[in-house]
């Protein structure tokens, strides 16, 4: 053993000395430092004196808790834990999960150290138990199972405790300890009068719980004993999480908690207790109608609450209801607490209206989260409003019409990432596809889109998606807005034979616009294709040849201004055409767009037999005599928009003032954002357009066969 | 259950850390630099809970240190802040008016009230008063 000298021991540096220095010291002289004091303390740990090992214990584990590696001193530590002197072995019980692990082999050492331990006095015991609570495994446990066991038994609160919460860790690292010891503690805990012990019992009951439920029945009945006659708020937190895991075992116990959650729930103050208690209600006592109100008052008061704390764990609460009625009767609480919530809360909020936004309250939704996004969460928003709308086939939507012209172009304008555009495209092209009418509308969206993407600087702004094309193997950037824009000019283009004549006049002279076409260089093969499909369509539509020269002069301006944009040369496939204009090509191109497409062509499928539902007959041409049809009944409701909406003020003129007041200063407020919209579509929706929400179905199949094959099969 | 618990400063550093779950040296380095900058920009107005791999992290900033637990996703958050408070009352009890240096230069008093509050990762006492004799004692026989 090393022995210091008077002399040494003034110099000795004292754990404060130690913990300056180490302030004060540079990052550069750290290692040096570092080095010097852990030589020191190899000496001083081996000392004879009591006084010298105890200050390089404590000065080893500040070196630990800078992060300097200590895992030599495993051995003094666990000969110090044996010590005589208290001090020397309370400092190295605490140091102790810093050098011993799972796969330690001081560790059967340290079974011997704490058998002593435990036969001495209380506080050593206690010091003991929470050092065993800290390194307990498998081994350990299971040498020191019956000596915890017997300090269950202890005459001080402060041991049986501790020993009741080791042995809830000895529980879940062995489950094979459980049967018959368990029996032994829930007689004691019978007996216990002192709440501490009691709650560490609850403890061990909801470990035992999670690696053996079905001994359920043995505390079954202790649980309910206690939730009767308790009045500590922390034993009851955890009376009534314990309750959540047993009526998911055993429903009846589910009866006999009513009455005394309603007891609880009007007595309480201590909102923890409330959280648990509603949490409880809302997700096992749904046909409780009593209950259940009662907790849905208390959970709408933790929804407006102040502490945004309150709030989030009142959403949680909301994540039980399960139903889209139920939470439509939180509905404006929670929008309310979305104005003032964090980006995590409305994350919470947002995965909510995901799961239950249904037709009744889809309107209201896209509206408020399309009116209240902000910078931070606007793409989770944009990501969220998207899912909301294609959920199983549009399920939510009954006015596409609406949805078309008045939610998606406020969309298309908050978009602000790629994924997002991504979405956005492929949410149009189902929803055009699944309303083949809707097209007729296609002109409209383009303008009120595009409209706004002409009047920025948009180059290249945000974060890029790169492709490469694959026959030209030439390479683009495209950014979110350019993805927008590519869609709906092939839609458009795909609508030709849908626009009257003057939208296609319209669209050639917006894109005639030097914004647009300095913007979107990575289009000019999709805008090339698309004034080849209206001039095409012109020809068709004037006949007598009127309108098509000033159409050649637009559509010549346009593509000298694409050669002028782009650096490199490129020539367009169309432009050639439209120029010199060859009758007999430009009737065989008449030819291909006129005749009517099949659904497969029979050489091609040789090898592949065709769906034997698939009427090869019929074709893949759009119906416009049916489009034509819906388009014009809708255009007469929407010239009798202006008395119906008369019919409405005069109605609410009629109501009662102080209600009047407050819908016009709702509406004002809605207007104010949603200015544009309320000009353009009629306020009561008619379902004109139907959603077909039939899988995978192309146009020309029909619906008919495919269920007489099913029972043919 | 409780997993660990953290106290760091503004910087970082880690003033203290106790671990009822075993990981290793380097992941536990790891998890205080992730903990660290997942709290250190949270604004007042943000909830103190917040999702951390597949359990929760519940921190509370007092001056210029950051108290943090990570816990089951079943426990109940309000209890944790609760126990953090109460383990800050417990320490300016002891210490009288706390501050970070108290800490500092007293850890191995610090872990020992934590070893009076929780064992196993689980609370065993939430009186005050309680947990302040318990540790007057130890200090008795020191």
């Amino acid at each position: 053993m090393f022995h210091l000298s008077q002399m040494d021991q003034i110099f000795l540096k004292s754990l404060a000395d130690v913990v300056r220095t180490s302030r004060t010291t540079s990052q550069y002289d750290k290692l040096t430092f570092t080095t010097q004091t852990i030589a020191d303390i190899k000496n001083e740990i081996s000392s004879r004196q009591e006084s010298v090992r105890y200050q390089a214990l404590l000065k080893l584990f500040f070196l630990a808790m800078e992060g300097n590696n200590i895992r030599w001193a495993e051995f003094q530590i666990i000969n110090l834990m044996g010590s005589a002197d208290f001090q020397l072995k309370l400092g190295a019980q605490l140091a102790a999960h810093l050098v011993i692990d799972n796969q330690s082999q001081g560790l059967i050492m340290v079974t011997n150290v704490f058998q002593k331990e435990f036969k001495n006095g209380h506080i050593e015991c206690s010091t003991t138990l929470s050092c065993l609570g800290t390194i307990a495994n498998k081994d350990l446990s299971d040498s020191l199972l019956t000596h915890v066991l017997k300090l269950t038994t202890n005459t001080k609160p402060l041991i049986r405790k501790k020993a009741i919460a080791v042995l809830s860790k000895i529980f879940t690292i062995n489950p094979l300890n459980i049967p018959g010891n368990l029996e032994m503690v829930i007689q004691q805990l019978q007996k216990e009068t002192n709440i501490s012990v009691l709650a560490c019992g609850i403890s061990l009951f909801c470990s035992v719980m999670k690696v053996a439920p079905k001994l359920y029945p043995l505390f079954l009945s202790i649980v309910y004993d206690q939730i009767s006659k308790q009045k500590s708020n922390w034993l009851l937190i955890k009376l009534v999480r314990i309750s959540n895991k047993l009526i998911a075992l055993e429903p009846r116990f589910q009866g006999k908690l009513i009455e005394h959650y309603s007891r609880l729930l009007n007595q309480t103050n201590s909102k923890s207790l409330q959280y648990e208690l509603i949490y409880s209600i809302m997700k096992y006592f749904k046909n409780h109608s009593q209950l259940y109100e009662s907790a849905g008052d208390i959970l709408k008061q933790f929804l407006n609450h102040q502490d945004p704390n309150l709030r989030c764990l009142g959403l949680e609460c909301l994540t039980h209801i399960s139903t889209s009625a139920g939470l439509m009767e939180f509905q404006e609480q929670i929008l309310e607490s979305f104005k003032k919530s964090d980006y995590f809360s409305k994350l919470q909020i947002l995965q909510l209206f995901k799961d239950f936004t249904n037709q009744q309250n889809f309107q209201t939704v896209i509206e408020f989260f399309l009116k209240y996004s902000d910078l931070e969460s606007n793409h989770k928003i944009i990501e969220s409003l998207i899912h909301i709308i294609t959920k199983d086939k549009f399920i939510n939507v009954d006015d596409p019409e609406k949805l078309l012209l008045m939610y998606i172009p406020i969309i298309a304008q908050k978009i602000d990432t790629i994924d997002n555009a991504m979405r956005f495209k492929e949410m149009l092209f189902e929803l055009l596809t699944r309303v083949p009418g809707l097209k007729v509308y296609s002109d409209q969206l383009c303008n009120q889109i595009l409209q706004t993407y002409a009047t920025q600087s948009d180059t290249l702004q945000g974060p890029t998606l790169n492709i490469v094309q694959r026959h030209t193997q030439l390479k683009y950037s495209l950014n979110h807005r350019e993805i927008i824009f590519k869609s709906l000019i092939m839609i458009v283009g795909e609508s030709v034979k849908l626009l009257k004549l003057e939208a296609l006049i319209n669209i050639i002279k917006f894109l005639e616009q030097l914004n647009i076409l300095n913007c979107y260089e990575s289009s000019l093969s999709d805008i090339d294709s698309l004034l080849f499909k209206i001039y095409i369509q012109i020809i068709k539509i004037d006949s007598q040849n009127e309108i098509i020269p000033q159409i050649e002069q637009l559509i010549k301006n346009i593509y000298n201004k694409l050669h002028n944009i782009s650096i490199v040369k490129i020539s367009f496939f169309y432009e050639s055409l439209i120029n010199n204009k060859q009758k007999d090509q430009l009737d065989q191109l008449f030819t291909l767009y006129e005749e009517d497409l099949p659904p497969i062509n029979l050489e091609a499928q040789k090898l592949i037999k065709p769906p034997e539902s698939l009427n090869i007959t019929q074709s893949f041409q759009i119906d416009i005599e049916e489009i034509e049809k819906i388009k014009n009944s809708n255009n007469e409701q929407i010239e009798q928009k202006p008395i119906v909406q008369q019919i409405v003020q005069v109605e609410q003129n009629q109501n009662d003032q102080e209600d009047q007041n407050i819908q016009i200063q709702k509406q004002d407020e809605n207007e104010e954002e949603l200015k544009v919209l309320n000009n353009k579509v009629d306020s009561i929706p008619k379902k004109v357009f139907t959603i077909n929400r039939d899988e995978e179905l192309p146009p020309g199949v029909n619906q008919n066969d495919i269920n007489q094959s099913k029972e043919d099969e | 259950m409780i997993r660990f618990i953290l106290l760091q400063n503004r910087q970082g550093k880690t003033r203290l850390s106790k671990w009822y779950v075993y990981y290793d040296d380097a992941e536990k380095v790891k998890l205080q630099n992730e903990v660290h900058r997942l709290i250190v920009c949270r604004d007042t107005k943000h909830t103190n809970f917040l999702e951390f791999r597949n359990y929760k992290i519940i921190y509370k900033r007092y001056a210029g240190l950051f108290f943090a637990l990570c816990v089951d996703v079943s426990d109940n958050e309000l209890t944790m802040l609760e126990l953090i408070h109460l383990y800050v009352e417990v320490l300016d009890k002891y210490f009288g008016n706390v501050c970070e240096l108290d800490i500092v230069f007293n850890f191995n008093k610090a872990y020992s009230i934590f070893d009076e509050m929780i064992v196993g990762g689980e609370i065993i006492e939430t009186s005050k008063q309680v947990i302040i004799n318990a540790v007057k004692n130890i200090e008795l026989l020191d």
